[in-house]
């Protein structure tokens, strides 16, 4: 009997779902003067790299006025930030900008939610170019590639062994620059090795284990490059801890902050990175743009408000360059 | 010897496999790396003890990583606040033994299952440490390394620490009545308490010296480095419980040995640098530790077949 | 005293209400098909892991063989040359395979359930990433296959339909079907149940199997939902469907439990997640509310018994509780 009332609630409960009408496409250009809602998402929470780049979403919102959603995923599960998409999207926002963590998984999300008439903006990392309308790119995967494969030449002569240390081994960006940084290193710098690539499980402290690993297995390795961001202090600390500062360089992706220390310590020679609070700041003023129209398909140069004139390569709004922190310039910035 | 065949077994295996390494990498043995990775896993040895404990009690704690965590973060908000090292050394041992006293308050007393109270109590300190820190590294002050002694001097010490914490556990596991008591409560709680033990003070006892041990590894994790990551501890209770399981405590309780657990720690560590120095890809270590724990328990399985029939 | 369930309900319900007042678009069928989709294949590991907790079991390698699943499945497809169909049917059949391994050691080998699925929790996720060196992701899919986790099918989402099969299988299984007593009695007593003359080790294989089948099925689902296999599909979700379970009233101890709460379990977790970003909260607190849920669901049922107990005078001596309980 008791059964049969537990179905009988949830039945009427769907039923009275029912009676709401089903949610309407996006407002788009907003609805009579209505805030618009920017939903923001990074690769994954609790991650300091997009906490930066929220800093500069942060700013944008303020300065036009507009309503910023910020979540994402809290654990490695690739469904994850469709399921939040999914949501947004049935919760009705105007433009969603999600930094992507699986390229194909996520472009199934992104073209619904375009089907329904949100725009779709990524940024940091892009997803299948029939799933948004632009991308905003910092710098692309090719480019960082090179700028960390060529940083490495420079740093070793163009010959030696050196080893990378990674995030997960599933961590889809991660291995679009792996397999970038193997295509330049085959075309460009035959004396040099990849003898070892490692994952470090986005932990710093794992990070220091396997360099520290590293050193000692491969006592020719010049040079470790590590493209994950807590893996960048946890080399270089175990670097230092085997005393090879200088004889084994190491650079990294990684936020200035957190490597300042070892950058004038000179242990970590090169930390390559790029404006976040820009990126953030460009995210959100394009997403506004493209939401009222400013910012149609087909333009070649886009406005960016503080950030000067920059240029769009087919839907691609490049923000520059990777940018090289070392020891000269390091000081200057504070995230 | 037939008693401690499973430990001496696990001992066994970890002696054949640095023998296979000093053979094929005897780069394995140099001693600034490998006082490094000692030093390493004193703060897992520390916890696997905890958690061996535990174990025989017949309860398990799976938060021990979160709670690690916290307590990390914690030792490094405090000392980046001035706070001298014995202040946060306390602090942060008081913080785990609270966390660990929940968790014993919500088994012991409220009888409820130990793997879903603490799966609760770990979802809780995870979600809401990353609500806090938001994955923002801290830094410490420079004096804080090593305890401000010399790298060597500070690895020594944090592993002399570990073994004699082990040594403690050790002999108390064999001569001290408290400890042996929970041998009883693991094996059966009822008869303890005809016994006259009190099974429930036993169990919160044993969940918050889990915290409070956990409180302690976390600093001697944090002392090691210059900067502490609010996502240390990751994945620590597996490996502890694996550790543990691997070197003969049961989980059914009453049983196991901490210099099993010793043995256990020590495979279980050599599994991933003996990967990067064998040069094997590291694709495979999550199999290889799979399999190794599986191994384990079926040598327990097979073992208690044949003493059985 | 409210059985358990009925308090899980209510829960259910005070979720609905509140979140459909908070957030404008909650209350819509969109989301409520968006809630069923998103906790499908969750779900579905939820329902398979109900009658190996109800036999004192428990199984931690559901969401490592999901996602080993998943990989095969695609490698399957595309390495190996073969239909979907038959992928699938292969991928169904290593599912069974797998949970029959965790049946040869827990059943078999008489050994801790906890312990093998963890070793078997590294194991398949291991595999998984051996197999596509971490990197390998399974794409393209055509979009047939795509409509299972993508489209709807008379009305409803087509893998709806496949949890619904399942959900009513596993239904009659323990609440219908001898295998359901079979499960209790041995989660209450193992050698009780062997005395009694049930066929424990069958039972026990048929729980596991049936998960590892589940499994499979829930990883192409996936795939098709996300339209990408990868070796870290369903991490963290055994967690999730422990969760599940356990609000849902079914003793961690075993013995005792229903499929029917492990359903309402699904959904109040379900229901609370997406509720928390309509109402614009942070994916933490989900998390966070989930484990307080977890406790105070938890603490809600034990309250009873431990009052029961403090109230008796103290001069009569306190009964015996069961032997075979752990107190």
């Amino acid at each position: 009997m008791k059964r049969f009332l537990a179905l009988a609630v949830c039945a009427s409960l769907v039923l009275i779902s029912g009676c709401n009408k089903s949610s309407e496409p996006g407002s788009g250009n907003g609805s009579g003067g209505k805030k618009l809602t920017i939903a923001l998402m990074p690769k994954s929470k609790g991650n300091a790299y997009f906490i930066s780049c929220k800093a500069g979403a942060d700013e944008a919102a303020k300065e036009l006025g507009v309503d910023l959603l910020f979540d994402g995923p809290t654990d490695p599960d690739p469904a994850k930030q469709n399921e939040i998409i999914e949501n947004w999207i049935t919760l009705g926002v105007d433009v969603i900008a999600a930094a992507c963590e699986n390229k194909e998984g996520i472009s199934t999300a992104l073209k619904k939610a375009r089907g329904k008439g949100i725009k779709v903006v990524t940024f940091d990392s892009d997803a299948n170019p029939d799933a948004r309308d632009f991308f905003v790119n910092q710098a692309t995967p090719e480019g960082i590639a090179q700028t960390l494969m060529d940083e490495a030449a420079r740093l070793t002569d163009s010959e030696g062994e050196f080893a990378i240390i990674t995030a997960s081994l599933t961590a889809a960006n991660m291995n679009e620059w792996r397999k970038d940084i193997e295509a330049r290193l085959a075309e460009k710098y035959p004396k040099m090795k990849l003898v070892d690539t490692k994952p470090c499980d986005d932990l710093k402290d794992k990070a220091q284990a396997e360099a520290t690993n590293l050193l000692s297995a491969y006592p020719n390795l010049k040079l470790i490059m590590a493209i994950c961001s807590p893996a960048v202090p946890g080399t270089a600390e175990a670097v230092k801890q085997a005393g090879k500062t200088g004889t084994v360089k190491v650079i990294g992706l990684g936020l200035p902050s957190e490597n300042r220390k070892y950058v004038h310590e000179g242990v970590t020679q090169s930390v390559i990175l790029w404006k976040t609070k820009d990126l953030g700041y460009l995210t959100i003023k394009a997403a506004v743009d493209a939401a009222n129209g400013k910012l149609k398909p087909g333009a070649t140069d886009y406005d960016a408000g503080r950030l000067g004139t920059l240029k769009i390569e087919g839907e691609s709004i490049v923000l520059g360059k990777p940018f090289i922190f070392n020891d000269a310039n390091i000081d200057q910035f504070d995230f | 010897m037939q008693k401690y065949s499973r430990e001496l077994t696990v001992a066994g295996v970890l002696a054949a496999l640095l023998l296979v390494l000093a053979v094929t990498a005897p780069a394995f043995y140099e001693p600034q790396p490998l006082l490094s990775r000692l030093a390493r896993e004193a703060p897992t040895l520390v916890v696997a003890c905890g958690i061996a404990l535990v174990m025989v009690t017949r309860q398990i704690d799976i938060s021990i990583g979160a709670l690690f965590a916290v307590c990390g973060v914690s030792a490094g908000l405090l000392a980046s606040a001035g706070w001298p090292l014995a202040a946060v050394l306390a602090a942060t041992v008081f913080v785990g033994a609270l966390v660990g006293a929940i968790n014993g308050v919500l088994v012991a007393g409220l009888r409820l299952p130990s793997i879903v109270v603490t799966l609760a109590t770990m979802v809780i300190l995870r979600e809401g440490l990353r609500w806090w820190q938001q994955g923002a590294f801290i830094n410490l002050p420079d004096a804080w390394q090593w305890f401000g002694l010399s790298q060597k001097g500070g690895q020594i010490t944090l592993i002399g620490c570990a073994l004699v914490i082990l040594a403690v556990l050790a002999w108390a596991s064999r001569h001290l009545a408290g400890v042996r008591f929970l041998y009883a409560v693991g094996s059966n709680a009822e008869a303890a308490r005809l016994a006259g033990l009190r099974p429930q003070w036993m169990t919160l006892a044993v969940f918050v010296f889990m915290g409070a041990l956990t409180g302690g590894a976390a600093l001697m994790n944090v002392v090691q480095s210059p900067q502490v990551d609010p996502k240390s501890g990751t994945g620590l209770e597996l490996n502890a419980i694996a550790a543990a399981v691997v070197g003969g405590v049961a989980v059914s309780g009453g049983r196991g040995n901490l210099w099993g657990v010793f043995a256990g720690v020590l495979l279980l560590a050599c599994i991933n640098p003996a990967l990067t120095y064998l040069h094997v890809e590291a694709y495979w270590e999550k199999a290889i530790q799979g399999a190794v724990i599986l191994l384990a328990v079926i040598f327990d399985g097979l073992r208690n077949r044949r003493n059985l029939s | 005293m409210l059985r358990h369930e009925t308090i899980l309900l209510l829960v259910l319900v005070a979720e609905w209400f509140y979140f459909n007042a908070v957030g404008r678009r909650f209350g819509t069928l969109d989301n409520t098909f968006d809630i069923m989709r998103h906790s499908a294949e969750i779900g579905l590991l939820a329902l398979v892991m109900t009658p190996i907790i109800l036999t004192g079991g428990i199984d931690l390698s559901v969401g490592s063989l999901l996602g080993l699943c998943a990989i095969l499945f695609g490698k399957l497809w595309r390495d190996a040359g073969m239909s979907l169909p038959m992928a699938a049917a292969c991928t169904l059949l290593i599912g069974a395979g797998a949970g029959g391994l965790n049946a040869t050691l827990i059943a078999g080998l008489r050994l801790p359930a906890l312990i093998v699925t963890l070793g078997t929790y590294s194991l398949f996720r291991g595999f998984a990433e051996a197999i596509t060196h971490g990197v390998d992701t399974f794409t393209n899919f055509p979009d047939s296959f795509l409509a299972l986790g993508q489209q709807h099918f008379a009305g409803l989402p087509t893998q709806v339909w496949f949890f619904l099969v399942v959900a009513i299988g596993v239904w009659l299984l323990v609440h219908r079907m001898t295998f359901g007593r079979s499960f209790r009695a041995i989660g209450f007593a193992p050698e009780g149940a062997r005395f009694a003359g049930l066929p424990v080790e069958r039972r026990l294989v048929l729980a596991y199997v049936l998960a590892g089948f589940v499994a499979a099925l829930a990883a192409i689902i996936y795939t098709a939902r996300l339209g990408q296999a990868k070796a870290d599909a369903g991490t963290g979700y055994e967690l999730f469907a422990i969760t599940a379970v356990v609000l849902g009233g079914t003793s961690i101890f075993g013995g005792v439990g229903s499929v029917h709460g492990t359903l309402l379990g699904v959904a109040a977790i379900a229901v609370l997640n997406n509720g928390l970003v309509h109402a614009r909260q942070p994916r933490e607190v989900a998390g966070m509310l989930t484990g307080v849920l977890l406790l105070v669901a938890l603490g809600a049922s034990a309250l009873p018994k431990l009052l029961a107990k403090l109230r008796p005078p103290r001069h009569a001596p306190a009964p015996l509780s069961s032997p075979t309980h752990p107190s």
